[in-house]
């Protein structure tokens, strides 16, 4: 075929907001006054922004969710293009140090409603209940104020919301299936499967990623064109954009894109009063509020609670424990890559297909505490010229060379527990942005076990890759992931939040996000934080008016609120395995 | 081949049996007729046109000056080098380099140990000149082209032998990073290139169908080899698999002992 | 030894000469009931891991699964009784095949809502719901819905039920009513040769299509990937010949059926082959069932050959 039937795709439904070919934003979306006292302002429209929207909009408060970016009509604004995806990543300036700095932009941050859902792998594994309890178990690390029981069943939802495909019986942390059913493989999971097979490592086919290997509702399932982290336009790749926002905006929230958040408000009696923010066109509006909760993720959500310093709350807003903007994490990431004689073409099917959490847990013959995951990887060509110039110091002719090549390499990442340590944290920078606001600064270092385990991870990752079959293996050091830096605890004085996402400091103000995470094991962080965004959204939800007219905190859990879920989560997919 | 006389022979790279010149290509790579341009009826309208923008706009400069322009043209040139192209099916590499110093677009972060990027590329002229200079004794633009690869490869060795007042505020690590990066930007993000190397770009609506064994969609074609060495007038075409320490994010640290700081 | 050998033979021989007989005179109820049954299983088996590939994402996508365990209860049951194969097989086929209709519909649609659509038409294909697999399906509701209204092997003389009428024909206006039952009649004694040929012709293009087009997935790797894409045209050909001439149903159908037949089973042993050659073989067993070449569609294109080989056995109508 030389065309498709009936000539050229061109992009219908102009006039309407498309998130994905057949989902369309219900319009006209409802609008609040910057004088309006709403209930909740919700401070970033990302992973967990775009739950807690949701979720309170469905049970009946007035919530405006504030977000930096565009709200996205994926037909209109995003491409099946690599350098033209810029735009989904956050890409205002920010500074990384330390020893060991940090690559930000696309390589955790998303800006846009959405936020880094948008632009994620999508692997969607759940933390182990070890995780939870780190610190007892290793002495390492912290502890979480709740336990793998508290989240499990906002796992269990958030995976049919998603909905999360993989395969019906998953072995490892709390063993589970998942409802929807696992993926056909790239060349680039085969190889993980012949690898690990070869080592005999247990290896999960097809999943756990939020991405369709079935249609639901109006979402389209995956056609494996690999162009996941660049905005995933067919709607199949599970993005708060395409599951829970449009649900919000239907149900009366409203989201206000294009809108920095510049400070929060406190009022004379310390609790918030709103949010100061800029327009696109630079304008500072204040937007009145009940209740504020930061999902502005590892990063902005410090950097926000910093700009809005002020009597009482001197070295940053719910700072008294001075853990604002520490214990900051990124997970190892190093990618390692295998030239394989047949052809592979990674480039097709997702680039999250196939992994191995083997070596999840903390193993006494190890010369470090915690582990690591093994996972597919699938670089497009941008991406993999660059890993080429870090893996074979590839330049000139070497690099042309290499790179006709693309389609015999075959990569696998590695996700390695890096510890929560005080030196690696956010500060303000003296760099100013567009607004005059001050930029983050984030400094970071490996330690010693850090370093161990990344050693091992590397090791064991090149010896699947050889036993897959490789011919040449190579691999470059890089992180993937951001949590940490607001962590929640028990102890007001060595956290920021409570286990419900509360500050310490101020009654009404929330923090909800990756940025809660004490410890991260070795799991993509994703599905946790929708997860305890529902979970926040359960206790607010629970105590109603008391959240805006109190000071007192009630610590009871909330029940799960499955009917707030967005409806067409229900009717679908296969029964699982607890 | 037309035009081929613009193309200096001692720059093309040669059959390694014969050591004979290979004629510059219109589409060098091993995966012959094949084209994803050719398929662009099938890409959803809003890439088609990203795409399109990419291959038929004039490149047009804005922020650089002339000399600049001229200047990075020529590192470029070095760092991918295309003189296996025929010359009207050569990719412009600094205009979106241009492009971006202009609005000044990052990728949304910058090492502490560096400037800011426009700062990067005002500085980097300079360096690199002064290393010119100190080996060669002549600015980069004048040297012949084997002595100009000599000179960057300097930079990617990490061990630069002048202007150590620029690198002392300036990681060239991260400078050969950022010029590489760009450089891969401009390059690997056409057409052309995706021909090259036998990626199938964009590829929505339609998807792929043969996600097993590397098969090739039925308007893809298979691979089919030759053997080519770089020029002899060249020293970039060593690679090495050591664990390099130009990345991303930086290596970690513990690999990176033997690496120049 | 040789003798016992011969007497077998001769037993043999006999039986097959029974058979024959039986076919011709339509008192196979209870083998096809049976078959139905046997055939249900495959394609329930089938059909429940294809779905599980779609996530049953639509609760519509359980109703062929529990159907085709249904129809395979009745099929047994309609083995071991008359009653059975007379009510139970004969509403289970009807319902079957309504959803196979359905299904039909559905992946229709599902096709039409892919990116791309049906203007995509060879991928959305491959990658969206197997566009004729719920009519393939529908073969062994056919073959239940048949077997309902036959004799039994131990029947020897005409019916006493015979001019019962079915609920349908009492729906119809009474010239069509009248049609139905001659139909049935028909049936009962053997004579619907033409109507099994044209289905099997039908089954034959459609189970033929879908292995062109997963075989194209395939990139038509192996030059065995080819036969039954040849052989399915000749099959429906002959079959659609056979309807017109008897002579083509006695001679050529067979052969032709034969060849599909064993052209399946020796793609079904390469199917097996090659989900125990996929990575990881044995160890996902279930995966590579799922994802690797589908076991089972080899046997549904043998199924058309066995109508085709049904077919030439059967009588004529007289009209």
């Amino acid at each position: 075929m030389k065309e498709p039937l009936l000539g050229a795709f061109e992009e219908h439904n102009k006039r309407k907001h498309m998130v994905g070919p057949l989902q369309q934003i219900h319009a006209p979306m409802r609008r609040f006054r910057d004088y309006e006292e709403v209930d909740y302002v919700i401070v970033g429209v990302g992973s967990a922004g775009g739950v807690l929207v949701q979720r309170l909009a469905r049970a009946g408060f007035n919530v405006v969710g504030i977000e930096a970016g565009p709200f996205w009509d994926t037909e209109h604004d995003w491409v099946s293009d690599e350098v033209g995806s810029h735009d989904l990543y956050w890409t205002e300036p920010r500074v990384t140090g330390g020893s060991d700095p940090l690559a930000l932009g696309a390589n955790n941050c998303g800006k846009g409603v959405g936020g880094g859902s948008v632009h994620w792998a999508a692997f969607t594994p759940r933390l182990h209940p070890s995780d939870f309890e780190v610190y007892t178990r290793d002495g390492v690390g912290a502890d979480w104020p709740i336990d793998y029981a508290d989240i499990m069943p906002y796992y269990e939802q958030l995976e049919l919301e998603m909905p999360v495909a993989g395969p019906a019986y998953y072995p490892w942390g709390h063993p589970h299936g998942y409802a929807y059913g696992p993926h056909p493989m790239g060349g680039v999971g085969n190889a993980l499967i012949k690898g690990c097979t070869a080592l005999d490592i247990p290896v999960s086919i097809g999943g756990p990623v939020a991405i369709l290997s079935g249609s639901h509702g109006d979402r389209p399932h995956c056609i494996y064109r690999g162009f996941c982290i660049q905005g995933c336009k067919v709607g199949a790749k599970a993005s708060t954009l395409v599951t829970h926002v449009p649900d919000a905006v239907k149900t009366g929230a409203e989201i206000r894109d294009r809108s920095m958040v510049s400070r929060i408000e406190v009022g004379k009696n310390g609790r918030v009063t709103g949010v100061h923010y800029f327009d696109i066109e630079g304008n500072a509006h204040f937007q009145k509020a009940k209740a504020v909760i930061v999902s502005g993720y590892a990063i902005e959500t410090p950097r926000l609670l910093m700009h809005s310093a002020c009597a009482g709350h001197e070295h940053g807003l719910a700072n008294s424990s001075g853990t604002l903007g520490r214990y900051l994490m990124a997970q190892a990431g190093n990618v390692v890559m295998g030239r394989f004689d047949q052809p592979v073409r990674m480039y097709k099917a997702p680039p999250a297909h196939a992994l191995t959490e083997q070596f999840y847990e903390t193993n006494a013959k190890n010369d470090f505490a915690r582990g690591f995951a093994i996972q597919t990887v699938g670089p497009l060509p941008v991406a993999f010229g660059k890993q080429m110039i870090a893996a074979k110091k590839a330049w000139g002719w070497g690099l042309r060379r290499e790179m006709m090549d693309y389609n015999h390499w075959a990569t696998f990442g590695l996700l390695g527990e890096i510890l929560p340590w005080n030196d690696n944290r956010v500060t303000l920078s003296d760099d100013k942005d567009r607004f005059g606001l001050r930029v983050a600064h984030v400094s970071f270092n490996l330690h010693e076990n850090d370093k161990n385990l990344i050693k091992a991870a590397k090791k064991k990752t090149e010896d699947v890759m050889w036993a897959a079959g490789a011919e040449q293996v190579v691999q470059e050091a890089r992180y993937a992931h951001l949590v940490g830096g607001c962590r929640m605890g028990k102890d007001a004085r060595t956290s920021v939040v409570d286990k419900f996402g509360r500050t310490h400091d101020v009654a009404n103000l929330f923090v909800c996000d990756g940025s809660v995470f004490p410890t991260q094991g070795s799991a993509n962080p994703g599905l946790t934080i929708q997860a305890l965004a529902a979970r926040t959204a359960d206790y607010l939800i629970e105590q109603g008016a008391a959240i805006f007219n109190s000071n007192k905190r009630d610590m009871a859990t909330p029940r799960l609120r499955r009917e707030l879920a967005p409806p067409a989560t229900w009717g679908k997919g296969v029964p699982r395995l607890k | 081949m037309k035009r081929f006389e613009e193309v200096d022979r001692a720059l093309c790279p040669v059959d390694p049996d014969t050591g004979e010149v290979l004629e510059p290509r219109a589409q060098p790579g091993y995966y012959a007729g094949f084209s994803t341009l050719a398929q662009r009826a099938f890409w959803d309208e809003a890439t088609r046109k990203v795409v399109d923008k990419r291959v038929k706009d004039a490149p047009q400069r804005r922020y650089l000056s002339e000399q600049a322009w001229e200047f990075w043209s020529t590192v470029f040139a070095h760092l991918i080098p295309q003189t296996d192209r025929t010359p009207e099916r050569q990719i412009n590499l600094v205009a979106g380099l241009d492009h971006r110093l202009e609005v000044n677009e990052t990728i949304g972060y910058r090492y502490e140990d560096m400037p800011h990027d426009r700062v990067v590329y005002a500085w980097g002229i300079d360096a690199i000149n002064a290393e010119a200079k100190h080996r060669y004794g002549g600015e980069f633009m004048v040297l012949p082209y084997r002595q100009q690869d000599v000179v960057l490869k300097a930079l990617h060795d990490g061990r630069p032998e002048a202007a150590s007042d620029i690198w002392k505020k300036m990681s060239v690590h991260r400078f050969w990073q950022m010029i590489m990066g760009d450089a891969i930007e401009a390059y690997y993000a056409h057409p052309w290139a995706w021909d090259e190397i036998g990626f199938g770009g964009p590829a929505y609506p339609r998807a792929y169908t043969r996600l097993e064994r590397g098969e090739p969609e039925p308007w893809e074609v298979e691979e089919q080899r030759y053997a080519w060495a770089a020029p002899s007038a060249s020293v970039s075409d060593e690679v090495r698999s050591v664990s390099g320490h130009h990345t991303e994010a930086g290596q970690h640290s513990l690999l990176d002992k033997g690496g120049v700081r | 030894m040789s003798k016992e050998a011969s007497g077998l033979e001769a037993a043999g021989t006999h039986d097959l000469e029974v058979v024959r007989n039986h076919i011709r005179e339509g008192r196979f109820q209870r083998s096809l009931s049976l078959l139905t049954a046997v055939t249900s299983i495959v394609s329930g088996l089938e059909v429940a891991y294809e779905h599980y590939r779609g996530s049953y994402s639509r609760r519509v996508m359980y109703t062929p699964v529990i159907l085709s365990v249904l129809l395979a209860v009745a099929g047994f049951a309609g083995f071991f009784s008359k009653r059975a194969a007379r009510t139970v097989l004969r509403w289970v086929a009807f319902v079957t095949l309504v959803d196979a209709g359905v299904g039909f519909y559905f992946h229709v649609r599902g096709i039409y809502r892919k990116p791309g659509g049906w203007r995509l038409p060879m991928t959305n294909m491959i990658m969206g719901p197997p566009v004729f697999a719920p009519l393939l399906f529908g073969t062994s509701a056919y073959l239940g819905l048949i077997a309902s209204y036959l004799q039994r092997e131990e029947s020897l003389h005409a019916d006493p039920d015979a001019n019962e009428d079915s609920w349908l024909t009492r729906l119809l206006p009474s010239a069509a009513g009248r049609e139905l039952i001659s139909e049935e009649q028909d049936i009962r004694e053997g004579k619907f040769q033409q109507q099994v040929a044209i289905v099997a012709g039908v089954s034959a293009l459609l189970s033929g299509f879908e292995a062109y087009y997963s075989h194209y997935k395939n990139n038509f790797r192996y030059k065995a990937q080819w036969s039954p894409v040849a052989i399915a045209p000749i099959l429906a050909g002959v079959s659609f010949a056979s309807t017109k001439n008897r002579r083509w149903a006695a001679t050529a159908l067979p052969v032709i059926s034969a060849v599909a037949a064993a052209d399946a089973a020796v793609g079904f042993y390469y199917h097996a082959r090659g989900v125990l050659r996929r990575p990881g073989g044995r160890k996902h067993l279930l995966y590579n069932i799922m994802y690797g070449p589908p076991i089972f569609a080899p046997l549904l294109f043998g199924a058309a050959g066995m109508l085709g080989g049904l077919a030439s056995l059967l009588r004529r109508r007289n009209r």
